[in-house]
């Protein structure tokens, strides 16, 4: 706090005995820390219990001490649950329908983004507002009635039910980045333009590469809803070939619910990934987390 | 702003234009207008239809058919029949809508403000110079990245009655712990605790990226005025956080009024009807009980109480001095 200490020397009097108690207090830096990392343990515990339950045969986890760190690496669970019916092929499920929802959300919401954004067209912001008022609509509505238009055109049960909803841009996610793009500085455009570049290579030499941060936000939202959706694919698919992840979870979940080591085991294996991402990229995610609440 | 309007001038069309004789025959112009705007279009639609395309056909055709939907008797097999305002009067009489609607609010009231007021407790925390605070903030943020339904099997797990965690503990402490999930007074409540860890860190970052561009100068002059750290949030801090907190809740709250994964993993809507939310009933209508146009007219009023809180909530903050600062 460098620029403070301007006002304070134009009134010693007043800020002097404050200064005085606020030399170096280790006790009270101590307490900070701790209560920090007690804090943290509430957010990381559930993790860490889940993994010493999923390591653990039945009998140890019903004993007297089940957040115990597991004596020795019991993996009899995963390969229960991985090797079993068909959940490896729901762990394929989730990771296709998830990996097309985001590039196709992604891809085909920078186009939209960059049209609202840079470029002239009759009818722009009359369109783009219809897009805002979308926002207001919550998920719950569509569903009976996107049912209902996936039934007439018999794509129940297919992964194109699961994922096409979702897939040609997501307004939330363009309004994001229209905002971003926006932000640009305009010359380069201009420049661009003068030099007789089309749009599509303003798009993928300038933009893209420039609005980097928030196509970045714009993947990480497109890949945990695409991951964790969970109800309409409960409700679109109801053969074993299509099922993704989590509904094969709560599948699970009601049919072995006293087994509690194989069912926390099926959950780990749709958290870890998530928890690779996460430590992979946890520096942009939490950017990009904070970009989407700026801009707005 | 300037005055003269802009939009569309482009340098070469301003030459062409200074070249051409004074005076343009009117249907002349409007047709070169037509023919650039024919252009601008041409250019423009193939950034535009796919989202369009996808706009039109899975948020606002749906809307409309939801709306249809709800005057008619279907099940999905049978040809629909008109039912005029029966399924609106069927949604109180039969399917209990405003019970459902008040057990929702009562999870947003469980959800919403501890929520809110633990990720403001932490961004308080984590808002200042010391080293190691970005571990932290990353720990705490964990949770956001994790499968509700996953996470909603492992606190079951921990809260289930005879062999969970939580009562393992409390029987340590010689206390004996209730079937948290198994009875009407504490399912709730549990259920609304899992968003809480999960979006808690989340929301954390918003309130800190909001603290963080509030100018030191005003913390500073607060100071001099002789304001302490209590007075400095309550008349610094939350005034200049106002659109960062009406931006969190206004998502949060529509996010809670709609919330499922949980509660249908952890309780089913039980015990008895403890965590009938109604976006669960919504879905039991439709898709256990194929009473459609129910569902459908459940769906709306859904959509109108979600529009009225939403509204409610930037009229609060409208009428709460926001400050600009440059």
């Amino acid at each position: 706090m460098a620029a403070g200490t301007a006002p304070i020397k134009r009134h010693p009097a007043r800020t002097a005995p404050r200064m005085r108690s606020r030399g170096p207090r280790p006790l009270w830096y101590g307490l900070f820390y701790l209560c920090l990392a007690l804090i943290a343990v509430v957010f990381v515990a559930p993790y860490v219990l889940a993994f010493f339950g999923a390591l653990k045969p039945a009998s140890a986890i019903y004993g007297s001490s089940p957040w115990t760190p597991p004596a020795s690496l019991y993996t009899g669970n995963f390969k229960t649950i991985l090797f079993s019916d068909h959940f490896l092929r729901y762990l394929g499920n989730t990771a296709l329908v998830t990996t097309v929802l985001t590039t196709g959300q992604v891809g085909f919401g920078v186009l939209a983004a960059y049209a609202f954004a840079r470029l002239q067209f009759p009818g722009r912001d009359a369109l783009f507002s219809v897009y805002l008022a979308t926002l207001m609509v919550p998920n719950v509505v569509t569903l009976v009635p996107l049912y209902t238009i996936m039934r007439e055109v018999h794509l129940t049960n297919t992964y194109w039910a699961i994922f096409l909803p979702y897939t040609l841009g997501a307004p939330y996610t363009i309004f994001l980045m229209r905002q971003y793009f926006m932000s640009l500085p305009a010359d380069v455009f201009a420049a661009a333009r003068v030099d007789g570049a089309s749009e599509w290579r303003i798009l993928t030499r300038l933009v893209i590469p420039m609005g980097r941060p928030i196509i970045v936000t714009a993947t990480l939202i497109a890949f945990v809803f695409g991951w964790n959706n969970f109800l309409w694919p409960l409700i679109v698919t109801d053969s074993n070939s299509q099922q993704v992840l989590t509904v094969s979870i709560a599948a699970l979940q009601s049919a072995f619910s006293e087994q509690w080591n194989l069912v926390l085991a099926a959950s780990l294996v749709a958290l870890v990934p998530l928890l690779v991402i996460f430590a992979v990229f946890q520096k942009q995610i939490v950017r990009s987390i904070q970009l989407s609440g700026v801009n707005r | 702003m300037s005055p003269v309007d802009l939009r569309g001038v482009d340098g070469a069309s301003t030459l062409r234009a200074a070249r051409q004789p004074r005076r343009i025959p009117h249907a002349m112009r409007t047709r070169r207008q037509a023919r650039r705007r024919a252009r601008q279009l041409a250019v423009a639609l193939p950034f535009v239809l796919p989202s369009l395309a996808g706009v039109v056909a899975f948020l606002l055709i749906p809307v409309v058919i939801v709306a249809v939907l709800s005057f008619f008797h279907w099940d999905f097999l049978s040809p629909p029949h008109w039912a005029g305002f029966a399924n609106y009067t069927a949604m109180s009489r039969y399917y209990h809508v405003f019970h459902a609607l008040e057990i929702t609010a009562y999870y947003v009231l469980w959800n919403i403000p501890i929520q809110t007021a633990i990720a403001l407790g932490l961004a308080i925390l984590l808002n200042r110079n010391m080293p190691g605070l970005g571990l932290f903030r990353v720990l705490y943020v964990l949770p956001y990245m994790s499968t509700p339904v996953a996470m909603a099997v492992v606190w079951s797990w921990m809260f289930n009655g005879q062999f969970g965690l939580v009562n393992h503990l409390l029987a340590l402490a010689g206390m004996h712990g209730p079937d948290w999930l198994g009875s009407t007074s504490t399912a709730l409540p549990v259920v609304a605790m899992v968003s809480n860890w999960q979006y808690a860190g989340y929301n954390m970052l918003f309130f800190l990226a909001g603290m963080q561009a509030i100018p030191a100068s005003l913390y500073e002059a607060a100071s001099i005025d002789g304001a302490g750290a209590i007075r400095r949030f309550l008349k610094v801090t939350l005034p200049l956080l106002n659109p960062t907190l009406l931006f969190v809740l206004v998502t949060d709250v529509i996010g809670s009024f709609q919330i499922f994964d949980t509660v249908y993993v952890m309780t089913q809507g039980g015990p008895g009807s403890a965590t009938d939310v109604i976006n669960y009933q919504i879905y039991s209508t439709a898709f256990r009980n194929f009473d459609v146009g129910t569902a459908s007219a459940m769906s709306l009023v859904l959509f109108a109480v979600i529009l009225l809180v939403t509204l409610a909530q930037f009229r609060f903050f409208r009428h709460r001095t926001t400050y600009e600062v440059s």
